[in-house]
C-alpha cells in the first residue's frame, strides 16, 4: 500500500467518524456533544474550523495577486493549487460554522437583516461573496477540458482580472475583520492579545501565513504524490514570507510596548506561556527563512512553513478563546465529538482536493495513483481456461469499507454518552440527618433546610398522619425515607425492581403477568404499580404516584412541603410563610458551629466537610 | 420615560422572591444545575439571581440594559435591539445561534439554551410588554423590601444619590451603571465593591461598541484603497510589459 492510499484510508475513516458525530450533533443539539458552556460560548470550531480556517486559505489571494497584479510569471504553476486550496479552505469555513451555528438554517439572515455596526456581519458578508468569487476563480481549471463549456471558459478568463482585485479587496476586508471581532470583548481577550491593532495584525500575520502555506501545501501534496516539488519558486516565496513574519514580529511587541502592557511579558503564568510559545512558533521560520541554505532545502523549506503555520493558527486559537480570562467556570476544552467533527471537515476538504488534482489540471500534469485501478474482471490465461487469480482489491472498496466501520464506532461511541441527560450531572442524594428536626441537605452542599419533623407530624395528626407524606414505602418498611427511592438530586430514577418482581412472579414465564401487551414489552407500555399493590399508596396520602419512575429529590422535596405553604399562606394571609427563606433559612449554616441548625432531637449528625 | 431599575444592595434580604416572579411572569420551567453553567446563578430558565457579595451582602445580577449595548452592536442580524422603553430585546425569529452577543456582553448576561435542539438566547428582557402596558417588571413588583425599585432613570439617579448623601458612611461614593461603559439602564447603590460583577477593578467610561464600530468605520475606505492600489500596480506593470515587449517597434 502506497503513502497516497494509506492516506486517503485515514481521511476516509476520519470522515466517517465524523459523519456518525455530525448526526447526533443535529439530533441532540450543541449541549450534548460540545463542551461549549454559558462562559465559554465559542470553542474549537470558531477558534480553530473558523479563525484557523479563513487565515490558512490566504494563499489564495496572496497568490493571485501575485501572478495576475505583479504578473511574476514563474509562480503561474503554483497559482490554480493555492486557488483550489483557498476555495475548499474557505468552503470549509463555511460547513465549520454550520455545525457551530445553533440555527443553521437561518444562516440566510445576514443576508436580510443588516447590521453593518457588526464585525460578524462584514465578515459573513465577506466570506460569502469571497467564496463565490473563489468558485469563479476556480471554475476554469474544470471547465477548459469540456468543449460545450469552451463559452463559459471564455467568459470566466475574461473577468478573472476584475474577481482577482475584488478577491483581494475583499481578503483585505474580512482577514483583518476577523481581528476587529474581538475588539468588542476588552474584559475577555487577555491584555497581551487585546489591542486596537489586532485587524492590522491579523492581516500582517494571514500574509504571511499564506505564503507559508503556499509552500507547506505543495510539499505536502508533492511527498504523497511522489513527485518534485518547485522547491526554486517556493524559496522565493519563503523569503517574502520573512519580511511579513518579521513585519508581525515588530508590529506585535511594538504595539505591546505602546499600549504600557509590556509588563505581562514577564508575568508568570498560562498566558505568558502561550504567548512565548506562539512568538517562538513564528520567529523561529522567520529566522530559517534568513538561512539561504535551509530556505532552498527540501527538508529546511517545509519545517520552516510548517512551523510558521502552526505558529500563526496557534494565534487565531488563542485570541479565539485559548487565550481569554477564566469566566468564572471551568476552563473550556474541546470534547472528542467537537474534534471528530473538525478532524472530518479537514479531511473532507483534503478529499476534495486530492480528487481535484486528479481528475483536473490544477497542477501541469496530472497525477496518477497507481494503485487506484478500478474493479477489474478475473484474468483468465488466453489460451486455456485456468484461473489467473482476481486483481487486488480497488482502493474504493477499501475506502467505503473504512468509512463505514469509523461511521459503526462513531455511533457505538456516541451511544452510551448522556445525550438525553440535558447537561445535568448525577448527583446522588444523602439520608436526611438527625432527629426531632432533620437536616435535609442531599448533596451535602450546605444549602439545606432544617425540617421540623416532630412539629409538622403533630400539626398534621401526631402517628396516623405519616401517610400524608410518606406515601409509599419498601417492602416492610413503615417509613421509607425520600433518599430511597428520590435516588438523584435532579434526575428522574427508577424505583423498580425488576429482578425482585420477576423472581417472585415465576421467572422466565411470568413476562405477561406486567406486560399484558405481547408487544412491545417495554417500559412504557406495561401495568403500573398500583394495578398490582393496592395498598402501595396508603389512604389519605398527598402523593399519587403513576409511574416507575421517582422525580428527582429536590423536585419531591419541594412538591411536597411547597403545596400546602402556599395554600397555608393564602388562607391565613401570611405571605412571608411561603417562601424560599421560610425554610431555607440560613444559606450556609456549616460555616461555623454557631450557624448550625439547632435541635432537640438526638443530636444532628453533620459530617466535617466545608462549604465550598 | 426611560425604563429603569435601581437596586439598593443594603436593603437585600437575599429572599428570591424577585428571582421567582421573573420565573412566573416569563413561563420558565424549573431549573437544575446544569454542566454548562456559570457560577452566578443565572441560566437560560433564571434571568436573574441572588449573588453572593463580599461580607455576606446580597448583589441582584440581571442584564443591565445598557445605554450602548455591546450585544445590540455585535449581533449580525439585529436580533437584538435597544426598545424605545430602554430594554435590550430579543427576536428569536431573527437569531441565527452565533453567540457573539454572549462573547461580546462585557458582563457576562446573556444565556445559551446548550440542552435545547432549536435553541436560543435567554436573558432578561426588563419585562417590556408589562411595561409598555404601563405595569412595572415582575422582580421590582415583587421585592418585599423596596431593594430593587422600578422608575424613570433619571429620578432613580438622583434618588440614588440622595440616598448616597444621606449616608455617606453607609455607601460606597459611586452608582454603578451611572457612567461607566456609557451608563445602564439597571443601576446599583451598595455599601461594598460591585466591581466583582464584571471582574475588571473600574470600568473605562467609553462604551464598548465604540472601539468596533470606529473598525467598521474604516471598512470601505480599506477596501476602496485595496481595490484600487491593485487595479493600479497592475494598470502600472501591464503597461511597462506592453512598452518593453513593444519598445523596439516605437
Amino acid at each position: 500500500m502506497n503513502r497516497l492510499r494509506r492516506l486517503k484510508l485515514v481521511l476516509w475513516s476520519i470522515t466517517g467518524l465524523a459523519l456518525a458525530v455530525a448526526t447526533a450533533r443535529f439530533l441532540f443539539g450543541l449541549g450534548p456533544v460540545t463542551h461549549l458552556s454559558d462562559a465559554f460560548p465559542w470553542g474549537l470550531w470558531i477558534g480553530f474550523d473558523v479563525m484557523g480556517g479563513v487565515a490558512l486559505a490566504a494563499g489564495g489571494f496572496i497568490l493571485t495577486a501575485t501572478v495576475y497584479i505583479f504578473h511574476l510569471e514563474r509562480f503561474h504553476s503554483i497559482v490554480r493549487p493555492a486557488v483550489a486550496t483557498a476555495f475548499l479552505g474557505y468552503a470549509a469555513v463555511a460547513v465549520g460554522l454550520l455545525f457551530d451555528l445553533g440555527l443553521p438554517w437561518n444562516i440566510w439572515h445576514m443576508l436580510v437583516f443588516w447590521n453593518p455596526h457588526s464585525p460578524l456581519f462584514e465578515v459573513g458578508w465577506c466570506v460569502m461573496l469571497y467564496l463565490t468569487v473563489l468558485l469563479l476563480e476556480f471554475l476554469p481549471v474544470p471547465t477548459e477540458s469540456l468543449p460545450k463549456l469552451r463559452k463559459l471558459y471564455c467568459a470566466l478568463l475574461k473577468v478573472r482580472l476584475p474577481l482577482v482585485i475584488l478577491g483581494i479587496g475583499l481578503s483585505t476586508l474580512h482577514q483583518s475583520s476577523l481581528g476587529s471581532l474581538f475588539l468588542i470583548m476588552p474584559f475577555r481577550v487577555h491584555p497581551l492579545w487585546y489591542s486596537p491593532a489586532l485587524p492590522l495584525l491579523f492581516l500582517t500575520s494571514a500574509i504571511a501565513l499564506g505564503l507559508m502555506m503556499v509552500v507547506f501545501e505543495s510539499h505536502c501534496t508533492s511527498y504523497f504524490y511522489g513527485r518534485e516539488p518547485e522547491t526554486d519558486t517556493l524559496a522565493s516565496l519563503g523569503s517574502v514570507a520573512r519580511y511579513f513574519l518579521a513585519g508581525y514580529l515588530v508590529l506585535r511587541f511594538a504595539d505591546l510596548i505602546i499600549r504600557g502592557d509590556a509588563h505581562y511579558l514577564a508575568a508568570p503564568g498560562w498566558h505568558t506561556f502561550l504567548f512565548w510559545l506562539e512568538v517562538t512558533f513564528i520567529a523561529v521560520p522567520a529566522l530559517l527563512f534568513s538561512l539561504p541554505r535551509v530556505r532552498t532545502s527540501h527538508s529546511g523549506q517545509f519545517a520552516a512553513a510548517f512551523l510558521g503555520v502552526a505558529g500563526i493558527v496557534f494565534n487565531r486559537i488563542d485570541v479565539g478563546g485559548l487565550a481569554h480570562l477564566p469566566a468564572g467556570a471551568p476552563f473550556y476544552f474541546p470534547a472528542w465529538t467537537e474534534i471528530a467533527i473538525t478532524a472530518g471537515v479537514v479531511s473532507t476538504a483534503t478529499l476534495v482536493f486530492l480528487f481535484l488534482i486528479e481528475r483536473f489540471n490544477v497542477w501541469e500534469q496530472r497525477p496518477v495513483d497507481p494503485e487506484a485501478a478500478p474493479l477489474e474482471a478475473p484474468r483468465f490465461h488466453p489460451v486455456g481456461t485456468t484461473w489467473l487469480g482476481t486483481p487486488a482489491v480497488a482502493s474504493r472498496t477499501i475506502y467505503s469499507l473504512a468509512f463505514v466501520l469509523a461511521a459503526a464506532l462513531g455511533f457505538a461511541l456516541l451511544a452510551p454518552r448522556p445525550a438525553f441527560s440535558r447537561g445535568i450531572p448525577p448527583q446522588p442524594v444523602h439520608r436526611a440527618r438527625g432527629g426531632d428536626i432533620l437536616w435535609i441537605d442531599g448533596n451535602l452542599n450546605g444549602y439545606g433546610v432544617a425540617f421540623p419533623h416532630a412539629k409538622i407530624e403533630a400539626k398534621l395528626g401526631g402517628d396516623s398522619s405519616c401517610v400524608k407524606c410518606h406515601h409509599m414505602n419498601l417492602p416492610r418498611d413503615r417509613n421509607s425515607g425520600c433518599y430511597e427511592c428520590h435516588r438523584d438530586m435532579y434526575l428522574p430514577t427508577d424505583a423498580f425492581r425488576h429482578d425482585w418482581h420477576a423472581a417472585a412472579s415465576g421467572a422466565n414465564l411470568s413476562c405477561n403477568q406486567c406486560h399484558t401487551a405481547a408487544h412491545p414489552r417495554t417500559a412504557s407500555n406495561v401495568k403500573t404499580c398500583g394495578q398490582c399493590h393496592k395498598d402501595l399508596i396508603p389512604p389519605g396520602a398527598t402523593i399519587q404516584v403513576k409511574t416507575y419512575q421517582t422525580v428527582g429529590y429536590v423536585e419531591a422535596m419541594h412538591t411536597l412541603c411547597i403545596g400546602c405553604h402556599v395554600n397555608l399562606a393564602r388562607q391565613n394571609n401570611k405571605p412571608g410563610f411561603a417562601q424560599c427563606t421560610t425554610c431555607h433559612k440560613e444559606p450556609r449554616p456549616l460555616d461555623d458551629a454557631a450557624a448550625q441548625p439547632k435541635t432537640t432531637g438526638v443530636g444532628i449528625l453533620l459530617p466535617a466537610y466545608a462549604p465550598k | 420615560m426611560k425604563a429603569a431599575i435601581l437596586t439598593d444592595t443594603t436593603k437585600c434580604i437575599g429572599c428570591n422572591e424577585c428571582v421567582i416572579a421573573c420565573k412566573k411572569v416569563n413561563n420558565l420551567p424549573p431549573d437544575a444545575p446544569r454542566r454548562w453553567d456559570r457560577d452566578d446563578g443565572l441560566t437560560a430558565r433564571n434571568w436573574t439571581s441572588i449573588v453572593q457579595g463580599p461580607s455576606d451582602s446580597f448583589v441582584r445580577k440581571q442584564c443591565r440594559h445598557c445605554l450602548d449595548p455591546a450585544c445590540v452592536s455585535a449581533c449580525p442580524v439585529g436580533a437584538l435591539t435597544k426598545s424605545p422603553t430602554g430594554a435590550v430585546v430579543y427576536d428569536s425569529n431573527k437569531c441565527m445561534g452565533c453567540r457573539y452577543c454572549m462573547m461580546a456582553c462585557p458582563y457576562g448576561i446573556p444565556r445559551y439554551e446548550w440542552d435545547q435542539v432549536v435553541p436560543h438566547v435567554r436573558k432578561c428582557i426588563l419585562c417590556n410588554d408589562r411595561v409598555a402596558k404601563g405595569l412595572q417588571p415582575a422582580c421590582t413588583e415583587a421585592c418585599p423590601t423596596q431593594a430593587t425599585i422600578f422608575g424613570d432613570r433619571d429620578e432613580l439617579l438622583s434618588e440614588a444619590h440622595r440616598r448616597i448623601a444621606a449616608e455617606p458612611r453607609l455607601y460606597h461614593d459611586k452608582v454603578w451603571g451611572e457612567s461607566e461603559l456609557g451608563g445602564a439602564s439597571v443601576i446599583y447603590i451598595s455599601n461594598v465593591d460591585l466591581g466583582f460583577l464584571t471582574g475588571a477593578e473600574s470600568l473605562p467610561a467609553t462604551p464598548v461598541p465604540t472601539t468596533t464600530e470606529h473598525a467598521m468605520e474604516a471598512v470601505p475606505f480599506a477596501f476602496t484603497g485595496a481595490v484600487a492600489a491593485m487595479a493600479g500596480i497592475n494598470w502600472i506593470i501591464t503597461r511597462r510589459m506592453k512598452r518593453q515587449t513593444g519598445g523596439p517597434d516605437e
